[in-house]
């Protein structure tokens, strides 16, 4: 409706790939092994290699390789045993770092994801910057390296990343890009060079009916008319390269959706017994949340609230609304509304505030008769102001004047206390 | 107790009765149907403790009898008999079923165990069955069900010029439907009944003439011959929902009924979610209907239609598009805006007493 919705449509997408991962993870504990041929597989005589370092991979030395092959290509090739386990774990922190930049997280495999940081431009800064802060940042609490791509479009990322990665050069150390960046207006230029096999959806058979046709770059598919590839490649794969050659893909980064919520809960050093305590700790709470849905460019589907009483009876209520929830003030009315009908007399021990069924914010809206007359009904216009001034000026600049307290503004962050409540908050329910 | 029955009509009564079972009953017994078998009559009765449901029917009395059968259990098996005569008999704590060369048993839970349910009360007057019934129907679907929000689930009864109005909104729409001439309530009496009543109530009622209302304090009664739906009424204050009716409209869009429902739901096939609205363009020379998906695809579609005012494109939830639509009844609808942000109203030609208003979904 306005001029901003082209730019909402506009993503900018990362595909984000580790470097040699399972090898690098092991070269964690061997050091001494850096710089050497290294693969990760099996040693045994039917052995198949896994994972290879940059430098068995200038021997030719590649992954599925059976390990005779590779030791006849490198025969002072050293094989280490895997650890799965291991590469679970450190793909564990991986993701949770890339879930820090945003909530939109598409993991591929353990060392691969795509994140789409469409919302996090504002905060974060645009898709190159965020891409080096992020190299930087598993570089240094990880120790790893990871190629990163970053396009408009899952493909074009993906293809991106493989370009940045470091190449098995002879002699001379392997060292690549780092990171990629396609802006839109470069992207035919960048895909029509490509092989075709670089594709999606280009295995073997298409390959060779595509060369038979004399079709060997992706600008060969460019130039070709649809109805000729639909003819050769049959309908779906057909216009499924054709829009691919020209750089369309509408594939959206699908994090874990059902799975996904973004929460806070706090526990009161002394009993919440009030309405209006605890209506105050909801805006907190609520306040945390929206604050967390920011940077992603994020709404949640349902709201849920979380009460345990003094006897540690816990309930949970939940309200779906008819549209996504990203703003303050809509998430603590629908939490006030939820707990209406809870009797706080008794004495609320713990208020936990959560959203699930993330999906980008900002999307068509149904409109309630609540807000026939009102200006800002989604509150979208004030979280905006309220996240920018965040960004710039920190979390504590600005929040709702309901959390002001003489101490200042009594905001709730992640990690806020998380082994247990700090003394002040016994003040609220007092 | 023993009894026989025509396996159709057992059948229908059980299934009646059943619906007011809960699924998740407050109560072990409540998941049983009470069976009460006296005076030539079989009384069947399912209830929630909030709304309770009970049908009688005349069988072939041996044995007079009271007892508590699992009501899903004993709904289904009478269901799957062959047509005919059901001997049904209970002994001890089972009850036997047989019909043809079926036979089944079935643990009964004793009567004494289910609760009292109170008494209609209130005194009756008597309504037009067809007319109430068709009436409910128009304004129970814009009723809330989210269970968090009571009193949006509820319908308003409630005294309108020399009539009686039902009225229904969820926040988003809202249906009126005047029944005039039907006097059944003080001039300042209001009535919140649960939609979920009037939902069993519409589908109890067959060709009955007449309907029977008992409003007491806390509870409500609808009479149907000798069936019965008794409800505990909605306490609270229903929302002002009179100013939301626009009064003044710009634009005036008429198109024929059929061929708009069907339009709607054809575009809407590329929804896959509850929030993917449908976008109306309303022109001089027709209508067009779209409906863009990120992931899925787009749906569009022309209709013809009478269009006085000027160019609008507004957006709707095609599904709450579809209840007003459904419910106004007629060949022809009118869809008068204001414009993409204010409540639409959308009208019958053929049943001016039908009102169903509409908030536009919109885009950011």
């Amino acid at each position: 409706m306005t001029a901003s919705t082209g730019q909402e449509r506009h993503r900018t997408i990362l595909h984000v790939d580790m470097d040699a991962f399972f090898v690098s993870v092991e070269l964690l504990d061997r050091p001494d092994l850096v710089g050497q041929p290294v693969v990760v597989g099996g040693s045994g005589r039917r052995g198949v290699i896994a994972a290879a370092s940059y430098p068995a991979r200038r021997y030719g030395v590649h992954s599925a390789m059976s390990t005779a092959r590779a030791r006849q290509l490198c025969p002072e090739l050293v094989v280490l045993d895997g650890h799965h386990d291991r590469y679970v774990a450190v793909s564990q922190r991986l993701m949770a770092l890339f879930g820090e930049r945003t909530p939109l997280v598409e993991p591929i495999s353990l060392d691969e994801a795509f994140l789409d940081v469409s919302g996090a431009r504002r905060l974060l800064g645009d898709g190159e910057q965020i891409a080096h802060e992020l190299r930087r940042e598993v570089r240094s609490l990880l120790g790893l390296d990871c190629s990163v791509g970053v396009a408009s479009t899952k493909f074009v990322a993906k293809l991106a990343s493989q370009q940045a990665k470091p190449r098995p050069v002879t002699g001379g150390p392997a060292v690549g890009a780092g990171v990629l960046v396609v802006d839109d207006d470069d992207v035919l230029d960048f895909l029509h060079p490509l092989a075709v096999s670089a594709l999606w959806g280009v295995g073997p058979a298409t390959l060779s009916r595509l060369e038979g046709a004399g079709l060997v770059h992706v600008g060969d598919l460019a130039r070709t008319p649809v109805e000729v590839l639909v003819s050769l490649l049959g309908e779906s794969a057909g216009r499924h390269l054709h829009r691919l050659a020209h750089g369309i893909d509408d594939r959206s980064v699908v994090a874990d959706r059902e799975a996904k919520s973004v929460g806070h809960e706090q526990t009161y050093t002394y009993d919440l017994t009030s309405r209006d305590a605890m209506n105050r700790e909801l805006l907190r709470l609520a306040d945390a949340v929206a604050a967390r849905l920011a940077p992603g460019g994020l709404a949640g589907a349902t709201v849920t609230l979380k009460v345990r009483f003094g006897d540690f009876t816990t309930l949970t209520r939940s309200h779906t609304p008819p549209t996504p929830v990203a703003s303050t003030r809509v998430l603590a009315e629908i939490a006030r509304q939820l707990a209406l009908s809870i009797d706080p007399t008794s004495g609320v021990r713990l208020l936990g505030v959560s959203v699930s069924g993330l999906v980008p914010a900002g999307g068509a809206r149904q409109m309630s008769f609540d807000e026939v007359d009102v200006a800002d009904p989604d509150g979208v216009g004030v979280q905006r102001t309220v996240d920018a001034i965040r960004q710039r000026w920190g979390p504590a600049a600005i929040g709702p004047a309901a959390l002001l307290d003489p101490g200042g503004l009594q905001l709730r962050r992640r990690g806020d206390a998380p082994w247990g409540p700090a003394d002040r908050d016994g003040s609220v329910g007092s | 107790m023993k009894f026989r029955c025509e396996r159709d009509v057992l059948a229908e009564a059980l299934t009646s009765a059943s619906r007011g079972v809960n699924n998740r009953p407050s109560l072990p017994v409540l998941s049983g149907l009470l069976l009460d078998l006296h005076g030539g009559k079989l009384r069947v009765t399912g209830s929630d403790l909030d709304l309770t449901i009970s049908v009688a029917i005349p069988v072939d009395t041996e044995r007079e009898g009271v007892t508590v059968a699992n009501a899903k259990l004993i709904t289904d098996i009478v269901r799957s008999l062959d047509p005919g005569a059901v001997m049904f008999s209970v002994d001890d704590d089972e009850a036997s079923v047989t019909a043809g060369r079926s036979a089944f048993s079935v643990r009964t839970i004793a009567a004494t165990e289910f609760p009292n349910l109170p008494e209609p009360s209130g005194s009756s007057v008597a309504v037009d069955a067809q007319a109430f019934a068709a009436a409910a129907r128009q304004v129970v679907s814009a009723a809330s069900r989210d269970q968090d929000r009571p009193i949006l689930g509820g319908v308003q009864m409630e005294t309108e010029g020399e009539g009686l109005r039902l009225v229904a909104t969820d926040s988003y729409r809202l249906a009126v439907r005047d029944l005039p001439g039907v006097v059944i309530l003080d001039d300042s009496q209001s009535v919140l009944v649960p939609a979920e009543a009037l939902r069993n109530l519409v589908q109890l009622i067959n060709d009955e003439d007449e309907l029977r209302l008992r409003i007491g304090e806390r509870d409500l009664t609808f009479e149907l011959g000798e069936a019965r739906i008794m409800t505990r009424r909605i306490e609270g204050q229903f929302p002002n929902y009179r100013t939301l009716i626009p009064k003044d409209h710009p634009n005036k869009l008429t198109v024929e009924r059929g061929p708009f429902v069907e339009a709607v739901k054809r575009v809407k096939s590329v929804v896959r979610d509850s929030a993917t609205p449908i976008r109306l363009v309303m022109k001089a020379d027709g209508l067009e209907l779209s409906v863009t998906t990120q992931d899925y695809g787009a749906g569009f579609e022309q209709l013809d239609a009478k269009y006085e005012g000027t160019e609008l494109a507004v957006a709707f939830n095609p599904q709450f598009l579809i209840d007003g639509a459904e419910a106004a009844g007629g060949e022809e609808i009118t869809i008068e805006t204001v414009d993409n942000l204010k409540p639409a109203l959308l009208v019958s030609s053929e049943s001016p007493d039908y009102r169903y208003v509409l908030m536009p979904v919109r885009f950011p």
